[in-house]
């Protein structure tokens, strides 16, 4: 089998095949959750468009020379602050957000276009062999190019990209080296909050998990008791950062951890999706057969709770093949980032996963009631042309990285 | 420091502790707790059914019912429990095609079969009445009761009221927030220019439904319903007599009359013709209907009153009267020698009749064109237009009714655009001196002058709705406006006002107004028409001690003013000071009466 050995040379099947069965996917639960709607019944058409532009995207971009890609960095990043500037300044507001620019017909998030611009600027800083990321000048580069974007996001304000944005730095930054206890020190109060959330039982599972990392660190006595008095008092400073927060966003975090307590506001969105998930059984009600989401219970499931649609008509079979593609294809690219000769390459497969597992784990998470209520599309699936257009863009760039990972650049 | 297989390796770790974590709950929700989420789904579902809440009542000044709410029956249809067999009755009964009701459920096959689907608004009685007979056969056929306009009260005030429409598809997208489908909003007029305080509040009720959103229950008894609230009523300052007399009197006629009180700028009568029955438009229409209206050569959509725009002719005299006094250029007493015309540059300038000797007053008095050829020689362009911008020429009104056109008030930067800088030729000036040429007014901006002459030179700027009348403690709002003065003596008015007595009570152009127990003041004009017969203009007051209405009539290519336009007015001014019979509605929707204060 000479030529079917040459064609997975060039290709990897394990990373396309799961995208596109995911994007399929997607377009089936659009399919059902808004073809009988009155006022979205045309997202169908408009998401299956965007899956064949998408198509054309993945081929274009697989067959640039891998060059292009450090051309085109510092003026795609440029343009992407740009446009998160113009959007702050002209945006249309959508769900209290002014997260949208249109021209005419076209509307779409400048945000979509920062995740690609700032991955690659990154990844051309990280790679460059002159810098050192344990210096403390060179990290601050670093996280200046990453904080940007995050900063103009958190203006709109789009509180979930950010948190996505977020995690693509931290990602970058692990791949790149980045000494493991600075990056434990600054990610664990975080960590701490959202495991305080959950009462004394969190607090002591966050407690245990800092204290196991501290020995597993070895570092001195004092600089260990620091980390853990920071943790310790972060999570009861929480409520003072709570109070930072915007009215929408508190009772978001409320609802999440007791959503029976208001059935009709904020809690409602993500009882419904557990109604609808749970009701869904082993093998689902079937195709357009779901009555929560046929009958909108959730108002705009085609989005955010796009999830639940699959949940609920399919069960858990159809749940477990959605999870287990993602869980390949994050598999797949982790792998591709570790075997790849070319460091530039590696660091853009790293943002990536940052970016695909940010969204996956807080959409799904908030779909079954492990995560809050935070709006994030679930990548490939949501309906929503100009997030499909850059996660399929992504993927060609992983293809592309792929094809060309055994040489330097 | 580590080797990268180990960051590889705990990057491996964090993926695969989530998924195992979230495959973990999944078969916790739909596995271990499936039948209590089952049970859920299919008993305990709420759902939020929309409550409309009715349309504000507009009123008259003297709360007389102008538009109100009818309930009218929709007939709908649920595919899912319709019998097809009864397809070729129903197509009968509706009073539509064979075939109607196929068509209809397969235009909504792509939809729930669940959900009801209108198939008749606006259904009469004797169709309900059938099926109230045979409702046991007829299956998945239902009615309900919604709110319509309704237009009965003697009054048409079609480009007063303007209509409501079915909410369209992109402004649902703008204001998904206070619409639903099938919604209907202000469209032009008062409805439109109001529509926040006309829609009211909607409501909502929380049922309880079953998997084919059958109806189980109310959830917690009806005790989180939120009732709808009604939209606010209107007090308009339109007379509904006076209206209604105008409207009869401009029948079959093309043009517009405006009347206003001249010392608080309300709006007693706005009528442009022709107009339209409001009740074919603000229902669910068809197309055929709609551009039926839009394909009319008539343009009876067109706002005359507000938008189209005339030379004003001679009424346009007493604003050079005026600037020449105020301005000192010349005194009273100062006159001409007309006859029959003046030469100016090449050209005769004429005039109607030989009027030999005319002073200020006989120029207003019998509209000598000889008189303002040579006055506005001596104003010139920018004095001319300056006072002319005083009483509102040039600019929109501000009228509350959102379709309005400024008019054009030449000015020398106008000519400059059109002339480039050459100066322009000073002919363009003397055809301005009696109102004539380039500027053009609207009939509503010719009543607020008319209002601003009959009260000395202050008013407040026009409007149609005087109050609102909130709809929970039913308390009347009065609206503020904006005072208008135009900074004119009291002597210049005297002498112009006195002048435009002169017109009816003297040997003016209008002498056939004159009554002997009112006394009318006014001015006659004809706008120059090039395509084809001379559009009528009047604009007068009424008493003019004590001026209580100001009114500008127009009458599209009929011929003199003082002919055509002069009469209408006469009749509005009559019916308007006539002391009015007691009302018979006065009052309100809600059934409770109104204080005034």
């Amino acid at each position: 089998m000479k030529i079917d050995y040459k064609i997975q040379d060039k290709i990897d099947f394990a990373i396309l095949v799961p995208a596109f069965l995911l994007a399929i996917s997607g377009l089936i639960a659009v399919y059902s959750s808004t073809i009988n709607h009155p006022t979205a019944n045309g997202n169908f058409d408009r998401q299956f468009i965007f899956l064949l532009l998408s198509v054309a995207a993945v081929i274009i971009i697989y067959f640039l020379p891998i060059l292009t890609f450090r051309w085109i960095t510092i003026v795609f990043y440029v343009i992407s602050i740009f446009f998160l500037v113009l959007v702050l300044i002209m945006g249309k507001t959508v769900y209290g957000a002014k997260s949208w620019l249109s021209f005419g017909l076209i509307g779409f998030q400048p945000s979509e276009l920062a995740k690609l611009g700032t991955i690659l600027l990154l990844a051309i800083w990280l790679s460059n062999r002159k810098q050192d990321i344990n210096n403390i000048f060179d990290l601050g580069v670093s996280l200046s190019i990453g904080i940007l974007p995050v900063f103009l996001i958190l203006l709109e304000p789009d509180m979930g990209t950010a948190i996505v944005f977020i995690a693509i730095i931290i990602s970058m930054l692990f791949w790149a080296g980045i000494n493991l206890f600075a990056l434990f020190v600054v990610i664990s109060p975080g960590v701490m909050i959202f495991m305080s959330l959950f009462g004394w039982l969190g607090l002591a599972g966050g407690l245990l998990l800092v204290i196991t990392s501290l020995l597993f660190f070895r570092r001195n006595i004092f600089t260990s008791l620091t980390v853990f008095v920071v943790n310790l008092s972060s999570a009861f400073f929480f409520e003072f950062i709570f109070r930072l927060l915007k009215p929408h966003q508190q009772q978001r975090i409320d609802s999440f951890l007791n959503p029976d307590l208001d059935p009709l506001g904020n809690g409602y969105n993500a009882l419904q999706a557990k109604v609808a998930v749970g009701s869904g059984g082993l093998i689902g009600k079937g195709f357009m057969q779901g009555n929560q989401t046929q009958l909108r219970f959730i108002p705009e499931q085609w989005t955010d709770f796009i999830f639940c649609v699959i949940g609920e008509e399919f069960g858990f079979i159809g749940s477990l093949i959605i999870i287990v593609l993602y869980i390949l294809l994050l598999y797949r690219l982790l792998k591709l980032a570790h075997t790849v000769k070319d460091k530039f390459s590696g660091l853009i497969i790293s943002g990536m996963i940052g970016l695909f597992f940010s969204h996956f784990a807080i959409n799904i998470g908030m779909n079954i009631g492990i995560a809050p209520v935070i709006g994030l599309p679930l990548p490939f699936i949501s309906y929503g042309g100009s997030s499909l257009l850059i996660n399929m863009a992504l993927i060609g760039l992983a293809l592309n990285i792929y094809r060309n990972r055994k040489q330097y650049v | 420091m580590e080797s990268s297989i180990f960051r590889y390796r705990i990057a491996l770790w964090v993926i695969g502790i989530y998924g195992l974590l979230v495959i973990y709950q999944l078969f916790n929700l739909q596995i271990v707790n499936n039948t209590s989420f089952e049970e859920k789904s299919q008993e305990n579902s709420i759902k939020k059914n929309v409550l409309s809440p009715p349309r504000g009542i507009l009123f008259d000044r003297n709360f007389q019912v102008l538009v109100a709410n009818k309930p009218s029956y929709t007939v709908r249809v649920t595919p899912a429990d319709y019998d097809t067999s009864n397809n070729k009755i129903l197509d009968k009964r509706l009073g539509e095609k064979p075939g109607f009701m196929k068509k209809i459920l397969r235009q909504n096959r792509r939809f729930s079969s669940y959900i009801p689907v209108k198939i008749k608004r606006d259904a009469d009685l004797p169709l309900i009445a059938w099926y109230e007979e045979h409702w046991e056969e007829l299956k998945g056929i239902d009615y309900i009761v919604e709110l319509q306009r309704d237009y009965s009260y003697g009054v048409k005030g079609s480009h007063i009221f303007g209509f409501i429409r079915e909410i369209s598809a992109s402004q649902l997208r703008k204001m998904k927030e206070q619409y639903d489908m099938g919604d209907f909003l202000g469209a032009s007029g008062i409805e439109k220019t109001y529509e926040d305080y006309l829609r009211g509040k909607k409501g909502y009720q929380f049922t309880l439904v079953d998997s084919r959103q059958k109806t189980v229950g109310r959830y917690l008894e009806g005790n989180a319903d939120i009732e709808p609230g009604k939209g606010f009523d209107l007090v308009l300052s339109i007379d509904a007599g006076a209206q209604k007399k105008a409207e009869e009197m401009l029948e079959g006629k093309n043009g517009a009359v405006v009347a206003i009180d001249p010392s608080t700028g309300e709006v007693l009568v706005l009528v442009s013709k022709p107009d339209y029955d409001l009740s074919r438009l603000s229902t669910v229409i068809s197309s055929d209907i709609w551009a039926e209206f839009m394909n009319d050569p008539q343009k009876p959509l067109f706002n005359r009153a507000t938008m189209s725009i005339y030379p004003p002719g001679s009424t346009f005299k007493m604003v050079s009267a005026i600037t020449a006094l105020e301005e000192k250029i010349i005194t009273p007493d100062f006159s001409v020698n007309c006859g029959g015309g003046y030469f100016y540059g090449n050209r005769f300038f004429k005039c109607t009749h030989v009027h030999g000797h005319v002073d200020l007053e006989q120029s207003i008095e019998k509209s000598c064109n000889t008189f303002y050829y040579q006055l506005i020689l001596k104003i010139g362009l920018e004095r001319w237009s300056d006072y002319a911008s005083r009483f509102g020429f040039g600019r929109k009104t501000d009228l509350d009714i959102t379709e309005e056109n400024a008019g054009i008030l030449p000015t020398e930067k106008y000519y400059k655009r059109i002339y480039g800088n050459a100066d322009f030729p000073s002919g363009v000036l003397l055809s301005l001196g009696i109102g004539q040429g380039e500027i053009s007014a609207t009939p509503v901006q010719l009543a607020q002058y008319c209002a601003l002459l009959a009260n000395k030179g202050k008013s407040k700027k026009p409007h149609i709705v005087k109050g609102l009348i909130h709809s929970e403690d039913l308390t009347y709002i009065p609206l503020e406006f904006e005072d208008i003065d135009v900074h004119v003596s009291d002597e210049t008015f005297d002498i112009v006002r006195n002048a435009m007595l002169k017109v009816v009570q003297g040997a003016g152009t209008a002498t056939h107004l004159r009554m002997p127990e009112l006394l009318i003041a006014g001015k006659t004009g004809t706008a120059q028409n090039p395509h084809g017969k001379d559009h009528a203009i009047f604009i007068g007051f009424a008493p003019f001690d004590n001026p209580k209405i100001a009114v500008a009539v127009m009458v599209e290519n009929s011929g003199f003013g003082s002919t055509y336009a002069a009469p209408i007015a006469k009749e509005v001014i009559t019916q308007y000071l006539k002391p009015s019979p007691p009302s018979q509605n006065l009052i309100s929707s809600a059934g409770k009466p109104i204080d005034e204060d």
